[in-house]
């Protein structure tokens, strides 16, 4: 049915394919992303302005979630293309990999000082036909949780490799 | 920022508190421009803990069939993102965003962010937004929704 898709990555759909990673929002990671980015909204830097607005100390950039929760990899693990290889992915033998989307919403307000935790599943893998030929989107669908139990954000991100 | 001339790697910031009273379907948002430097694409790389050569090396880049590095896909996701936090002010609530990465966006390049007001229920506001290359092709489109204050308490 497919060329592009073994039946063993395609079985792989639905399910958690690694660990729930948990970490802290530390202003310093926080900031660094957000000055990255070019975003210097103030609730990110300043306590009294953020707490004027309604938080009960600075908050972090929404799409920060997904990078606070990156663990460090050894350099051995790291791919020709630069990427970061993943021992629990479905292996495609593809090699050109892009960012396709992303869908978030955030139900609670984060704080620097939560702690984040991150579940993480295959959500589904699609073979599509485009201009440049055919292409494989993956969908990973990542549930963010706070120390309090407490679900502050769902994201569905889509990876295109070709 | 007493001048008028945005600088381009760097957001407005929340510049006024806009109130869901005041506002109505079919409006347009200011637009914004954002211009990634290489070495703030490096930047991006080193805090996001991203060592995906694609947005750095030019000869890995071309190998891979772009016409130069390309700026991360998640970057323009943070800009278009950002683009609403800053428009909505410290008051609003971004409660959902979503976006398709249709073409890449390249380094030293204008893209152009924009949006408009597609519907109004109390204080939930929902906006179409998007980013444009300099020739206009909308290289990702987008939705968001936020919560605004209804009006001044």
């Amino acid at each position: 049915m497919s060329d592009l898709v073994p039946p063993e990555a395609r079985a792989l759909v639905g399910k958690e394919l690694s660990a729930p990673v948990t970490a802290v929002i530390t202003a310093k990671e926080s900031q660094r992303y957000a000055q990255a980015v070019g975003d210097l909204n103030p609730l990110y830097f300043d306590e009294a302005y953020a707490q004027e607005a309604g938080y009960r100390t600075i908050t972090c950039p929404p799409t920060f979630l997904d990078h606070v929760v990156v663990e460090g990899r050894p350099l051995g693990d790291l791919r020709e293309d630069g990427l970061f290889r993943q021992p629990d992915g479905p292996s495609l033998g593809l090699r050109r990999v892009m960012f396709g989307g992303q869908e978030w919403d955030w139900l609670a307000p984060v704080h620097v000082g939560d702690t984040i935790t991150a579940t993480k599943r295959l959500g589904a893998i699609d073979e599509k036909s485009g201009g440049k030929g055919p292409f494989v989107l993956v969908t990973w669908e990542t549930t963010f949780t706070n120390q309090e139990g407490d679900v502050v954000a769902r994201s569905r991100l889509q990876g295109i490799s070709r | 920022m007493s001048s008028d001339v945005q600088p381009k790697d760097v957001g407005s910031g929340p510049t006024h508190q806009p109130y869901a009273r005041d506002l109505a379907v079919g409006d347009e948002l200011p637009a914004a421009v954002r211009n990634a430097s290489r070495t703030q694409l490096f930047l991006y790389s080193a805090a996001t803990w991203n060592p995906h050569r694609i947005h750095y090396d030019v000869d890995y880049a071309r190998f891979e069939g772009h016409p130069d590095v390309i700026v991360h896909g998640p970057l323009q996701g943070a800009w278009l993102t950002q683009y609403v936090t800053d428009w909505m002010g410290p008051r609003g609530r971004l409660v959902h965003a979503g976006w398709q990465n249709r073409a890449s966006g390249l380094p030293e390049q204008d893209l152009t962010f924009r949006g408009r007001i597609t519907a109004i229920d109390r204080g939930q506001v929902t906006l179409e937004v998007w980013e444009e290359a300099p020739d206009g092709r909308v290289l990702m489109p987008g939705r968001a929704v936020v919560e605004l204050p209804v009006h001044p308490s």
